[in-house]
C-alpha cells in the first residue's frame, strides 16, 4: 500500500497541496492512503457510495450533507485534490502559523473559512442564506418524526429570531459567525491529523 | 520543528556575529548568555550538541506520563458503575428521570463506605477476635426457642438464628478488650455509631457545597439556545450505531426540554386567579395532610388499646390496622395531591418540588407513627427487664447461700448453667433494631412488588389487550405508566434515614441495605427502559441536585435525634450487647478516658466539658456564621452586578453592529416619527440594554407568530441612534434633553446619508 501510494503520487503534486492546505509530506501520504483504500473502483475519484460506506458517516443525520460538503458545484467524483481541499478545513490551527510568511489570500483553516464550511452544510441553494425552510429540513433530519411539524417550525423561527440581525428572517453568513462566536470553533472542528 | 531549527540557526549566527555589533559590552554580555542558553536548551531537541541523549530522553519519559496520565483517565472514567446505564436512561427519559438514578448511585457510594466501617471495625473483630456462638448467654438460642430456631417462618421474622448473630446488636460482648491485639469493642462500636452521622452529615454537606458552586453563569448561555442546539449538538465522534441512537433520542429530549422552558416564559398572566387558584390548592392539601395525620392518630390509639386486650379475640384487620391505614395513605394520597396540584399551573420543575415537600409532610406522619410505637414498646421492655433483673439477683444470692452453706467455703465458683437456660432480659436493642430490618425488608417488599404489577403488569395488559379491547389502551384510560420521580427520591430518602436510625441497633442493616440498593438499581433501570413512557413534559431537572441533598439533611438531622437520645438517656439492658453493665452508654468512653489515655486528657475533657467554657464556644460559632453570611451575601451582590455590567456591554456592542448594516426602511420610518427629523443619539443608548431586556421576557408572540416578534425586537433594538454620532463628536452630554445641543450638526448628516453612512 505504502509504495504504491509514494508512486502514484507525484512530488510536485504533494508540494502543491501542501502549499494551498498546509499539510506536511507525511500527512499528504498518509491521506493518500487513505484515499486510495476508500476508492474501491480504483479510477483516482471517490464517488458518493464510497463515502457512505464509512459507518460514521451514514449514522450521521447529516451524513449526506458533509459527504455533499466534498463534491464541487453539480459533479459527482471527487479526484484526491478537491479531497484535500475538503479536509484542510480541519486541520487545526497553530500559533506559530501566523509568524511564518503570511499568506496571501486566507488560510483553508482559518476560523472564517471553518464557519463557511459548516454553514454550507446548511445552506444547501448557495444563495449565502439559511432560509427557514432549509433549517425545518435540518431539523427533521436531526429529530425525525418524533417532535410534531408545528413545534419544528416554531423552533426554525425561534432559531432565525436568535440570529438575525437585519430583519430578512434568514441567517448570512456574517450572523452565523456571530452566533457561533462564543463556540470554540477552532477547537472542535480540527482534527489532529498525525504527523 | 522546523522553526525551532531555524531559530537556533539564528542564535547561533548572533553569538558568531556579536563583536561586530555597536553595541556597549553589559548588552553584548546579556545577549550572549541568553543566546547560549537557548542554544543549549534546544540543541537537544533538534538531535545535535552534547545533551541530546537527556533531552530525547526527557522527552521520551515526558510522552510516556501524558499516555499514562490520559489512560488512567479514561480508566477512572470507565471504573464509574453504571454509566452507560444512566446514560441510556437519560437519553430516551431526560434529565430529571436520569437525576433519580444519579442519586441512587450517590447513596449506593455513602453505604458502601457505611458499609465499610461498620464491617471493618465492628463485625469483624467480633467475629474473629470474640467468643463464638454458643459459648454464653447472649450468643444462644434459648432452650425454649431451640425448637422452631430453624423455621423458615420464624426466621423470616428475624427471630431464632438470625436474632442470635451477628446482625444485632445482642450479639455483641462486652468484654472491654478481646483477642489479641487488645481490641476495645465497646467503645469502637460506640464511635463507629456516632461516626456514622459525622461522615454522612460532612459527605451531604460537602456535595452541597459543591453543588452551589454550579450556580453558573447563565447569562452566556441565554442568548443563543436554540440555535446552540441546532447548530453544534451533534456528537461527530460517535461511530457505535446504538450510540447514534441515544445520541438521537437524546437531541430530540433536549429540543423537548427548551421547548418547555421557553412555554413556561411566554405564558400569559392573569395573577389574580393565579394566585387565588393557589392558594385554594394548598388549603385542600393542608386539609388533607391534618386528615391524615388525624386518622394516623386515632388508629395508633386504637392499636394501643388491642394491645391491652388478649390478642385472639382480634381479627386479622384488627391486628394489622395500623400497617394498613399507613399503606393505603401512602397509595392514596400522592396521586390526589398530584391532582390538585394542577390547579397551580407552575413549571414542571417547581410543581415537582411541591410535590416533594407535600409526600414528605405525609411520610413525616408514617415516621412519627412509627417512632411512637416502637418507644412504648422499648418503655415496656425496660419494665419488664427491671423485674428480671432483681428475678435474677434473687436467684444468684440464693446459690452463693445453698453454695456457701452446703460445701461451708467461701470461694463460690459461678454457677454452672448452660447458656442456652440461662434466664436473660427482653433485650431491647435488639428488639429495636428487628423491628427496623422487619420493615426495611417489608418496604423493599412493597417497593418491588408496585413496580412489578403497577409498571409491568399494566404494561403487559395494555400492550396485550389493546388488541381486542373497545377504546384504545395505549393513548386512553391506562396506558403505560410514567416514571414516578417524587414517589421514587422519597422513598430513597426515608429509607436511607431508617438505615441511619437502625444501624446503631443492629449493624448488619447496612449491609442489607447496600444489596438493597445494588438490586434496586438494576430492577429499576430495567423497569424504566421496558414498562415506562417519557413524560409527556419533558423537563430539564435543576442544575443543582440541593433539593435533594436539602430533604437528606434534614432526615438526617431527624434520625440522628432518636438515636443521640438513647445514646444519652436510656440505660442499656444489663445482660446483653457491648454496653451491658454499664449505666449509660457513653460510659464506656468516659472509662476509656479514665483508664486508658494519660492523665491530663482527662483534665482537658473535664475543662472542656465545663460550661464557662462551652457558651462561649457556642457564641462565637454563631457569630462566625453570621459574618461568613454577610460575606457571601455580598459577594453574590457584586457577581450579579458584574454579570448585569457584562450583558450591558454586550448588547451595546450588538446594537453597535446591528447599526452598521441596518435596514434604510426602518430608519426612514424612524425619522419620520421623530419631530425634530433628527435621531435622539447617545442617551438612549444606554436604554436600548434595558428595553431589549424588558421585550425579550414578557414577549407576548406564541412560538407560531413569532415573525412579529422579530420586527417588534428589531423596532426597538434600531430605535438606538447611529453610533458614529457621539464617536465623532465626543462624549456627549448625558440626559435629558440632547436633542437641543447637539441636534443640528449629526441631523442633516444622517438624513443624507440614511444611517449607514461611516463618518468617521
Amino acid at each position: 500500500m505504502g509504495s504504491r501510494a509514494s508512486t502514484l503520487l507525484r512530488e510536485e503534486e504533494i508540494e502543491e497541496i501542501k502549499k494551498e492546505t498546509g499539510f506536511s509530506h507525511s500527512q499528504i501520504t498518509r491521506l493518500y492512503s487513505r484515499f486510495t483504500s476508500l476508492d474501491k473502483g480504483e479510477n483516482g475519484t471517490l464517488s458518493r457510495e464510497d463515502f457512505q460506506r464509512i459507518p460514521e458517516l451514514a449514522i450521521n443525520p447529516l451524513g449526506d450533507r458533509i459527504i455533499n460538503a466534498f463534491f464541487p458545484e453539480g459533479e459527482d467524483q471527487v479526484n484526491f485534490r478537491g479531497f484535500m481541499r475538503t479536509l484542510a478545513h480541519f486541520r487545526p490551527i497553530e500559533d506559530n502559523e501566523k509568524n511564518k510568511n503570511p499568506p496571501t489570500s486566507e488560510p483553508l483553516n482559518s476560523r472564517t473559512n471553518k464557519l463557511l464550511f459548516a454553514f454550507r452544510l446548511y445552506d444547501l441553494d448557495r444563495d449565502d442564506k439559511i432560509s427557514r425552510d432549509e433549517l425545518l429540513q435540518v431539523l427533521r433530519m436531526m429529530v425525525g418524526v418524533n417532535i410534531s411539524d408545528e413545534q419544528l417550525g416554531s423552533i426554525a423561527d425561534r432559531t432565525i429570531q436568535e440570529a438575525d440581525t437585519n430583519g430578512d428572517n434568514s441567517i448570512s453568513f456574517s450572523e452565523f459567525i456571530k452566533v457561533l462566536e462564543k463556540v470554540d470553533v477552532e477547537q472542535k472542528m480540527s482534527i489532529r491529523f498525525l504527523h | 520543528m522546523e522553526a525551532l531549527k531555524e531559530q537556533v540557526e539564528e542564535k547561533k549566527k548572533l553569538v558568531a556575529t556579536l563583536r561586530n555589533k555597536p553595541w556597549r559590552m553589559k548588552r553584548r554580555l546579556d545577549v550572549l548568555k541568553e543566546a547560549q542558553d537557548f542554544v543549549e536548551k534546544f540543541e537537544g531537541a533538534l538531535g545535535k550538541g552534547k545533551g541530546r541523549r537527556l533531552y530525547a530522553f526527557k522527552v521520551m519519559m515526558a510522552k510516556k506520563f501524558i499516555k499514562f496520565k490520559r489512560d488512567f483517565e479514561n480508566f477512572k472514567t470507565a471504573c464509574i458503575p453504571w454509566e452507560r446505564k444512566i446514560k441510556d436512561v437519560e437519553s430516551h427519559f431526560g434529565s430529571s428521570v436520569a437525576s433519580y438514578f444519579i442519586f441512587l448511585r450517590w447513596m449506593y457510594g455513602l453505604n458502601m463506605v457505611l458499609f465499610g466501617l461498620m464491617f471493618g471495625l465492628v463485625i469483624l473483630p467480633e467475629v474473629l477476635m470474640g467468643l463464638p456462638y454458643g459459648t454464653i448467654a447472649r450468643k444462644t438460642v434459648p432452650r425454649a426457642e431451640q425448637d422452631t430456631a430453624m423455621d423458615y417462618s420464624v426466621l423470616f421474622d428475624f427471630e431464632g438464628y438470625c436474632k442470635y448473630s451477628i446482625l444485632f446488636y445482642g450479639f455483641y460482648n462486652n468484654e472491654k478488650q478481646i483477642g489479641l491485639l487488645k481490641f476495645r469493642l465497646p467503645l469502637s462500636y460506640l464511635l463507629v455509631g456516632v461516626g456514622i452521622f459525622g461522615y454522612s452529615l460532612m459527605v451531604v454537606i460537602r456535595t452541597m457545597a459543591r453543588n452551589a458552586n454550579e450556580g453558573g453563569d447563565g447569562a452566556d448561555e441565554g442568548d443563543f439556545t436554540f440555535s446552540w442546539k441546532m447548530f453544534t449538538s451533534w456528537d461527530y465522534l460517535i461511530g457505535n450505531p446504538e450510540t447514534a441512537d441515544n445520541k438521537y433520542a437524546s437531541i430530540t429530549t433536549s429540543f423537548k426540554e427548551s421547548i418547555v422552558d421557553e412555554q413556561e416564559n411566554q405564558k400569559d398572566e392573569n395573577i389574580h386567579l393565579r394566585r387565588f387558584l393557589r392558594v385554594l390548592a394548598n388549603f385542600l392539601i393542608l386539609c388533607c395532610l391534618g386528615g391524615s395525620g388525624y386518622l394516623i392518630y386515632f388508629v395508633v390509639k386504637r392499636s394501643q388499646d388491642f394491645a391491652d386486650m388478649d390478642n385472639a379475640d382480634l381479627s386479622w384487620f384488627e391486628k394489622n390496622e395500623v400497617e394498613f391505614v399507613m399503606s393505603l395513605l401512602g397509595l392514596v394520597c400522592p396521586p390526589l395531591f398530584e391532582t390538585i396540584a394542577e390547579l397551580e399551573d407552575y413549571h414542571p420543575r417547581i410543581a415537582l418540588k411541591w410535590q416533594l415537600a407535600r409526600i414528605f409532610a405525609l411520610f413525616l406522619g408514617n415516621l412519627y407513627t412509627f417512632l411512637f410505637a416502637l418507644f412504648d414498646e422499648v418503655n415496656e421492655k425496660l419494665e419488664r427487664e427491671k423485674i428480671i433483673k432483681n428475678e435474677t439477683e434473687l436467684a444468684l444470692a440464693h446459690y452463693y447461700a445453698n453454695y456457701s452453706s452446703f460445701y461451708n467455703t467461701t470461694d463460690v465458683p459461678p454457677p454452672n448453667v448452660h447458656p442456652a437456660d440461662a434466664i436473660r432480659g427482653p433485650c431491647w436493642e435488639t428488639g429495636v433494631g428487628i423491628e427496623f430490618v422487619k420493615l426495611i425488608v417489608s418496604d423493599v417488599q412493597v417497593s418491588y412488588l408496585t413496580i412489578l404489577i403497577g409498571d409491568f403488569l399494566r404494561a403487559v395488559i395494555v400492550r396485550f389487550l389493546n388488541y381486542c379491547w373497545c377504546w384504545d389502551l395505549e393513548a386512553g384510560f391506562p396506558s403505560y405508566g410514567e416514571f414516578d420521580i417524587s414517589g421514587n427520591v422519597l422513598g430513597l430518602i426515608f429509607n436511607q434515614g431508617m438505615i441511619w436510625m437502625g444501624a446503631f441497633y443492629a449493624p448488619g442493616l447496612v449491609g442489607v441495605n447496600l444489596l438493597r440498593l445494588l438490586s434496586s438499581m438494576y430492577y429499576q433501570c430495567w423497569a424504566v427502559m421496558s414498562c415506562n413512557v417519557p413524560h409527556e413534559r419533558v423537563f430539564k431537572a435543576s442544575r443543582s441536585n440541593n433539593f435533594y441533598m436539602g430533604l437528606l439533611l434534614l432526615v438526617l438531622f431527624l434520625s440522628l435525634l432518636p438515636v443521640v437520645y438513647t445514646i444519652m438517656t436510656l440505660s442499656p439492658s444489663f445482660d446483653c450487647g457491648p454496653f451491658s453493665g454499664q449505666e449509660k452508654m457513653y460510659d464506656v468512653v468516659m472509662q476509656a478516658i479514665d483508664q486508658d489515655l494519660p492523665a491530663f486528657i482527662g483534665n482537658i475533657f473535664t475543662y472542656a466539658t465545663n460550661p464557662g467554657l462551652i457558651i462561649p464556644g457556642v457564641l462565637l460559632m454563631v457569630l462566625a456564621l453570621y459574618y461568613l453570611n454577610a460575606v457571601s451575601e455580598g459577594y453574590q451582590q457584586a457577581n450579579t452586578d458584574l454579570k448585569k455590567k457584562m450583558q450591558a456591554a454586550r448588547d451595546e456592542e450588538k446594537n453597535r453592529r446591528n447599526n452598521k448594516d441596518s435596514t434604510n426602511q426602518v430608519m426612514k420610518d424612524l425619522e419620520d416619527l421623530l419631530p425634530n427629523k433628527s435621531l435622539i443619539p447617545r442617551p438612549i443608548e444606554e436604554e436600548p440594554p434595558l428595553d431589549v431586556e424588558k421585550v425579550s421576557k414578557p414577549t407576548k408572540t406564541k412560538p407560531g407568530s413569532s415573525g412579529n416578534g422579530v420586527n417588534l425586537q428589531k423596532e426597538v433594538s434600531l430605535a438606538a441612534p447611529n453610533p458614529r454620532g457621539p464617536v465623532t463628536h465626543g462624549p456627549g452630554p448625558r440626559g435629558g434633553p440632547p436633542l437641543n445641543t447637539r441636534g443640528p450638526q449629526p441631523g442633516p448628516a444622517r438624513g443624507r446619508g440614511r444611517g449607514g453612512h461611516p463618518r468617521r
